[in-house]
């Protein structure tokens, strides 16, 4: 019985720390849809490209310093945070600018194909084999009453976590947060208070990147092994964020954390008691999607949009 | 009232079904390696085909699916199954796959009824993800991931096994397809998809039904997409789960954009185009490519489709045809060509 119990409160645990991925992801592509009614299908490349580039400064600090010390991933992130912000930059001049007036459709479309090139540029530069990203935290575990709890979930949680506080009080405490809220909320009423709506995109894309490459630098270690197929993960994201709600920044998290905790629990204790569960654990999240634009389009945080003509 | 085309020219029609007929006699004539020609228009009628079903339901009623690739296989292995496991003759699972695969159109359609725009993509993006799955679960029949033989088509007691005849196969169909497609675009069906397409609202305050009309646009594609499995898996010999993948419904959506959205004529050059391109352009350059990088060729191929999509995106949103139409329009003002109207 303490089996069971100490199995499922580790899957649950690991669980939390899989779905606070997913949040994050979330989080990322809902604020961009939030502000400008584009799905960034790239968010899950955008994640893929920040680990990759993390990888890169650590194993290039690590080739010049040899001993691997906190600061070395201290100042790794704080490279790939720079290059993540230059590239959320480089996204809004090459696809929010130039389709301002495009029809949605088109916008996601380049997102889409956007993801791609990504996917393909990165193998090409990285070649087709893959990496073994580094741990800060190693690969330790701490033992409480019965569940062993390993450092790297606990440290993607707390990250995860602080993140999401540091976020809650840029966007509802700080000039530019309000003005990004005013702006999803009405572009033209805020254009017209005097908001710079440009920059305000610019700054959205730019978050989302950031977003996308701190999950990025978070997963990284907790999949073991680092290749493309990383983008396919955020993929993943999507159904969190409808089952929480689509464009709700709360709903992206909570749908987040439930879906992972789902997957982990379909991958261990359930595919153990059932046959079949082990046939389909790996696209168990797109069951839910369907289950629940099936039943609940909205999702458990989600506004019921009025359609108007 | 007689609709606007009823005054296209239709002359041409001929003169270019007796041209692709004689395509593959041309071919053998001006090059060695013909037959590997013939084996890439093969593959590129197979997908007009199929694009031309997504066309009319992505182009045409606005519904986004980006799991098109999974009627595919639903056809090829539906098809693959009948006649070589239950012993169907091939030209009633010729009519039979594809009417299985329209039913299958229902089942994906449903969901379309309540949501729209991006949620539809990502459902039936999920609906392509678990499709594979589920190919891939009912081992007995479809012998899982390994992939399954399929005999080749036999009709009328001819068994069809070259290129050669699936050529003439496929191209017969594909002619079928296109002008059932315009048939289809031009009339009530079609205008009530644009309808629903313009605005669903609009649309519905004047008669139009949404919900069958929406189940219908599922049928119909998947009607097409079914034709283009059954072929697929029976011209090709051999299909497994690989290839019906993610990156192949994305494919044919940037087929139907690059070819021009809401136009039959555009998925049809668009198919050719990204066909062509990835069997007879991409080979030439991938030397070159990987002598620089490490790297697979898929990777070269998705990062040329990629960039092909996003520069029509932004340079010309109206795909191949578009540009065809703006050049028609070009010429026959000539002298009094109001720059501004072509940019």
């Amino acid at each position: 019985m303490t089996d069971i119990l100490s199995g499922f409160g580790q899957e649950i645990i690991s669980g939390i720390a899989l779905g606070s991925i997913y949040a994050l992801i979330a989080l990322g592509f809902t604020m961009i849809f939030k502000a400008t009614e584009v799905v960034n299908f790239a968010q899950g490349d955008l994640m893929m490209v920040g680990a990759y580039v993390n990888f890169f400064f650590v194993s290039t600090f690590l080739s010049n310093s040899g001993e691997p010390s906190a600061w070395t991933f201290m100042v790794a992130l704080l490279c790939s945070i720079i290059f993540s912000v230059l590239f959320g930059l480089f996204l809004d001049f090459i696809i929010n600018r130039p389709l301002k007036d495009a029809p949605i459709f088109s916008v996601i479309m380049a997102t889409l194909s956007l993801a791609i090139i990504m996917r393909a540029l990165v193998a090409m530069i990285a070649g087709p084999i893959s990496l073994m990203p580094i741990s800060p935290f190693g690969d330790n575990s701490i033992t409480i009453g019965i569940i062993v709890i390993s450092v790297l979930d606990l440290s993607i949680i707390a990250s995860a976590i602080i993140l999401v506080i540091i976020f809650y009080f840029i966007f509802h405490y700080t000039k530019w947060g309000i003005a990004m809220q005013a702006t999803s909320e009405d572009p033209v009423a805020a254009q017209l208070m005097g908001i710079p709506i440009k920059k305000i995109y610019a700054l959205v894309w730019i978050f989302s990147a950031l977003v996308a490459t701190l999950s990025g630098v978070l997963l990284a270690p907790r999949i073991a092994l680092l290749d493309t197929s990383m983008g396919f993960l955020g993929l993943k994201a999507f159904p969190a964020a409808v089952l929480g709600g689509f464009g709700s920044i709360p709903g992206a998290i909570v749908g987040g954390v439930i879906l992972g905790v789902i997957e982990t629990i379909s991958l261990g204790t359930l595919s153990f008691h059932f046959e079949w569960i082990k046939e389909i654990n790996d696209i168990i999240a797109w069951f839910v999607l369907i289950a629940v634009l099936m039943v609940k389009p909205n999702g458990l945080f989600g506004i019921e949009k009025v359609k108007k003509v | 009232m007689k609709d606007r085309y009823d005054h296209e020219n239709i002359y041409w029609i001929p003169i270019l079904i007796i041209f692709v007929f004689l395509l593959p006699l041309i071919l053998k004539g001006i090059s060695f390696s013909y037959k590997y020609y013939l084996f890439v228009l093969n593959l590129a009628g197979i997908y007009i085909i199929l694009n031309v079903g997504l066309d009319l339901l992505s182009g045409f009623t606005g519904l986004v699916s980006l799991g098109h690739a999974a009627f595919l296989a639903v056809g090829a292995y539906t098809s693959a199954i009948m006649v070589d496991q239950l012993g169907v003759p091939f030209s009633l699972s010729l009519i039979l796959s594809p009417v299985i695969v329209g039913l299958f159109g229902f089942i994906i359609g449903f969901p379309a009824l309540r949501i729209s725009g991006m949620y539809l993509g990502l459902t039936t993006m999920g609906f392509g993800f678990i499709v594979k799955r589920i190919i891939i679960s009912f081992r007995d029949w479809t012998q899982g991931s390994a992939g399954l033989e399929v005999s080749s088509p036999v009709l009328f007691g001819y068994t069809i096994k070259s290129d050669l005849d699936n050529y003439y196969l496929i191209y017969t169909f594909v002619i079928v397809a296109i002008i059932i497609g315009r048939r289809i675009a031009t009339s009530k069906i079609g205008r009530s998809f644009m309808a629903i397409r313009d605005s669903e609202q609009a649309a519905e305050a004047s008669g139009i039904n949404l919900s069958q009309y929406k189940m219908l646009a599922f049928f119909i594609s998947g009607l097409f997409a079914g034709f283009a499995g059954v072929l697929f898996a029976h011209t090709s010999s051999f299909i497994s789960t690989d290839h019906f993948d993610i990156l192949l419904s994305i494919y044919f959506i940037i087929m139907v954009l690059v070819g021009g959205a809401s136009s039959i004529y555009g998925a049809v050059l668009g198919s050719l185009f990204i066909v062509l391109l990835d069997n007879l352009f991409v080979p030439l350059i991938e030397d070159q490519i990987q002598l620089l990088f490490n790297t697979q060729a898929g990777d070269i191929q998705s990062l040329i489709f990629g960039l092909i999509m996003f520069l029509f995106i932004i340079f010309q949103p109206m795909g191949l045809y578009g540009m065809w139409l703006k050049m028609r329009i070009y010429w026959k003002l000539f002298p009094f060509n109001p720059r501004q109207r072509f940019t």
